[in-house]
């Protein structure tokens, strides 16, 4: 089974390449963030991800220097960076609006981190040559930021923030301003360039599917809190809440939960709509639990014979691979999605219509509730 | 439909009606700059620069003129500098009580009756014994033109994206740097903006300046105390040549706006 704690991955020897320590910000009364800790592995690409208002900005800005917390620690390889100004902090941001600067060309945006420094012409000029090279944009040097498309302004905000060969870049929602396609192409590209420099992203978003494909790890933030960290895997098949169950992809939740027998690795629950046993150990504290079941987890005679439920079909919307079934419970009215690949040969469900369906005992999770 | 042409001629007699209530005197006055007038009609036949000639051989007009030349740049320069220094301070610090002082701090003065600004300037300048002269006029000026250079240096920095500045630093700026390299290249068209603005009110500014001005006055002080012994026609010439410099000015400033505003905005928006 997948270690909760550390996200599946083996266990990193080195020490963390940023330590953050009761880290927290308080914006009068209202707390920010609420005081967390949270390592960040070198060479990791680790996803902040949550809902407006979470606080993962806040930290993000925390990290950089342009937010003074209120309490807590933070250290970047070893050294206690806390207190120290936002232009001797040893890592780069890209900003959600880019932030380029609008009277300076693209390769005089690329280079302003090596000339405040004071590098050489030469050594200068081989260096944003390549930092061009690596975004693509070798042939847009003289334009204006205004000259540029969205895709190439977030290229220049790139290159600009790895111009001084940082450890690690710190990405605050870049993707937002981009349309669909772009920001797939994108994620594509940052994934890669990630990979390839081995420099360690910490990216904030609230988009769910970009932190799944992106992330080595995502940490997922809710009311100035961390509510887990773990990998995409982790997240999507052990959540530890409802929160994140319903998160990252809409999950069935069945509450309140009891737990009644735990036994061979093997826990049983009593619920409104039947008993059913769930791989794994019961979570500590075991009130205000619901158990969480994929939409794809369900299936008609899987589960047998103990993770079974009747429940009478309400809709079946086929769209294209999949087909969508709605399903609702008789006595609670608890409703139900099942999402099943489509098959050619079936003939769908009618409206009104009872299903015996089930599901794996691996295949659901025990989950705190709304106050875990 | 005829209605509405009725509509259109008397809007069109009205604004023309305007025009020449703004600009007739204006005409008047370039006219008389280059001929005699005699019993209220113009004389045609008197073509002539004497007036020019004459203003240019008349010591106290060229002085006078000299010195609001001498006092608006210098009040601007002084100004500008404190301005810029408060704009960045409230800009960076909106909320902060100082910031608060400083903006009723550098209104009060512009908001103020001229003559109470310059009465008490001049106590303040007797109390402790420094003498009226250019200087004095220079400090009255740079007060009253404070604000409104102020005030136009706010709304551009206010109107930058704090991010810019956040990212100059970012990636390795020192204070001086980003001033330097980010915000006061965003700032030449405000600037502009604002000195001309300023050395438009400094140039007409008189009731400050006639309580500061000792036996050195600008022009609007010396043509106050010309009317009490009546104008020669040089004033003309003056005129002409004050409007002149000023259309010059407009032009090459509106120039200057859309070219560079143009892209500025255009940036701006996009980012």
């Amino acid at each position: 089974m997948a270690n909760h704690e550390t996200g599946g991955l083996a266990p990193n020897q080195d020490l963390p390449l940023l330590r953050i320590r009761g880290l927290g910000v308080r914006f009068g009364t209202f707390n920010a963030i609420n005081p967390l800790d949270l390592d960040v592995r070198d060479g990791e690409f680790l996803t902040i991800l949550g809902p407006s208002g979470s606080g993962k900005t806040t930290l993000l800005r925390a990290i950089a220097g342009f937010q003074t917390p209120s309490e807590g620690g933070i250290e970047f390889d070893g050294r206690d960076i806390a207190e120290m100004p936002i232009n001797r902090r040893p890592f780069n941001t890209v900003f959600q609006d880019y932030a380029l600067f609008p009277h300076m060309t693209v390769r005089e945006n690329v280079s302003f981190g090596l000339r405040v420094r004071g590098t050489g012409r030469k050594r200068l000029n081989d260096r944003v040559d390549s930092a061009l090279g690596i975004v693509g944009l070798e042939e847009l040097g003289a334009r204006y930021p205004s000259q540029l498309s969205g895709g190439q302004q977030q290229r220049t905000a790139l290159a600009r923030a790895m111009i001084c060969e940082p450890r690690m870049i710190l990405l605050d929602e870049p993707l937002a301003a981009l349309d669909a396609a772009l920001r797939r192409q994108m994620q594509n590209f940052l994934k890669s360039v990630q990979r390839q420099s081995g420099i360690t992203f910490l990216f904030v978003t609230h988009d769910q599917s970009e932190a799944t494909t992106m992330s080595d790890r995502i940490c997922v933030m809710r009311s100035g809190s961390i509510e887990q960290i773990g990998t995409p895997r982790d997240l999507y098949y052990r959540p530890k809440s409802k929160f994140v169950a319903s998160f990252f992809g809409a999950s069935n939740i069945i509450e309140p939960c009891e737990i009644i027998d735990v036994r061979n690795d093997v826990t049983s629950v009593r619920t409104p709509v039947g008993t059913f046993a769930v791989a794994g150990p019961a979570p500590e504290g075991g009130s205000g639990l619901a158990l969480a079941v994929r939409p794809e987890a369900f299936g008609i005679g899987n589960g047998k014979p103990a993770n079974q439920i009747e429940l009478t079909v309400v809709s079946v919307s086929f769209i294209g691979s999949e087909t969508i079934t709605e399903l609702k419970h008789r006595n609670t009215s608890l409703e139900f999605k099942m999402k099943a690949r489509s098959d050619p040969a079936a003939i769908p469900p009618a409206p009104g219509s009872v299903l015996t369906v089930g599901f794996d005992p691996a295949e659901c999770a025990l989950v705190s509730g709304d106050t875990g | 439909m005829k209605r509405l042409r009725l509509l259109d001629v008397s809007l069109a007699s009205v604004s023309f009606l305007v025009y020449l209530a703004l600009y007739l005197p204006i005409l008047l006055v370039f006219v008389l700059s280059f001929f005699s007038m005699r019993r209220g009609r113009v004389r045609w036949d008197t073509f002539s620069f004497e007036w020019y000639a004459r203003l240019f051989s008349n010591e106290s007009l060229g002085e006078a003129l000299l010195n609001s030349i001498i006092v608006g740049i210098t009040a601007i320069i002084a100004a500008t500098v404190i301005a810029t220094l408060a704009a960045l301070h409230v800009n960076a610090r909106p909320s902060s009580r100082s910031a608060r002082m400083l903006e009723y701090v550098i209104f009060l003065p512009f908001l103020l009756p001229p003559i109470i600004t310059g009465l008490s300037l001049l106590i303040y300048f007797r109390e402790i014994g420094v003498s009226r002269g250019l200087a004095t006029i220079i400090v009255g000026h740079a007060v009253f033109v404070l604000a409104i250079i102020y005030r136009i240096i706010l709304t551009r920095l206010n109107s930058l994206s704090r991010s810019l500045v956040e990212a100059a630093q970012d990636l390795g700026a020192s204070r001086l740097q980003t001033f330097r390299f980010i915000i006061l290249p965003n700032l030449r068209m405000p600037l502009l903006t604002a000195g001309i603005l300023a050395f438009a009110l400094s140039f007409d500014e008189t009731m400050i300046t006639l309580f500061l001005a000792g036996t050195d006055g600008t022009l609007p002080v010396r043509l106050y105390a010309m009317m009490r012994v009546g104008f020669t026609p040089e004033i003309n010439a003056l005129i002409t040549l004050i409007l002149g410099f000023s259309i010059v000015l407009t032009v090459v400033f509106a120039f200057a706006w859309r070219r560079s505003g143009g892209i500025d905005n255009n940036r701006i928006t996009r980012i």
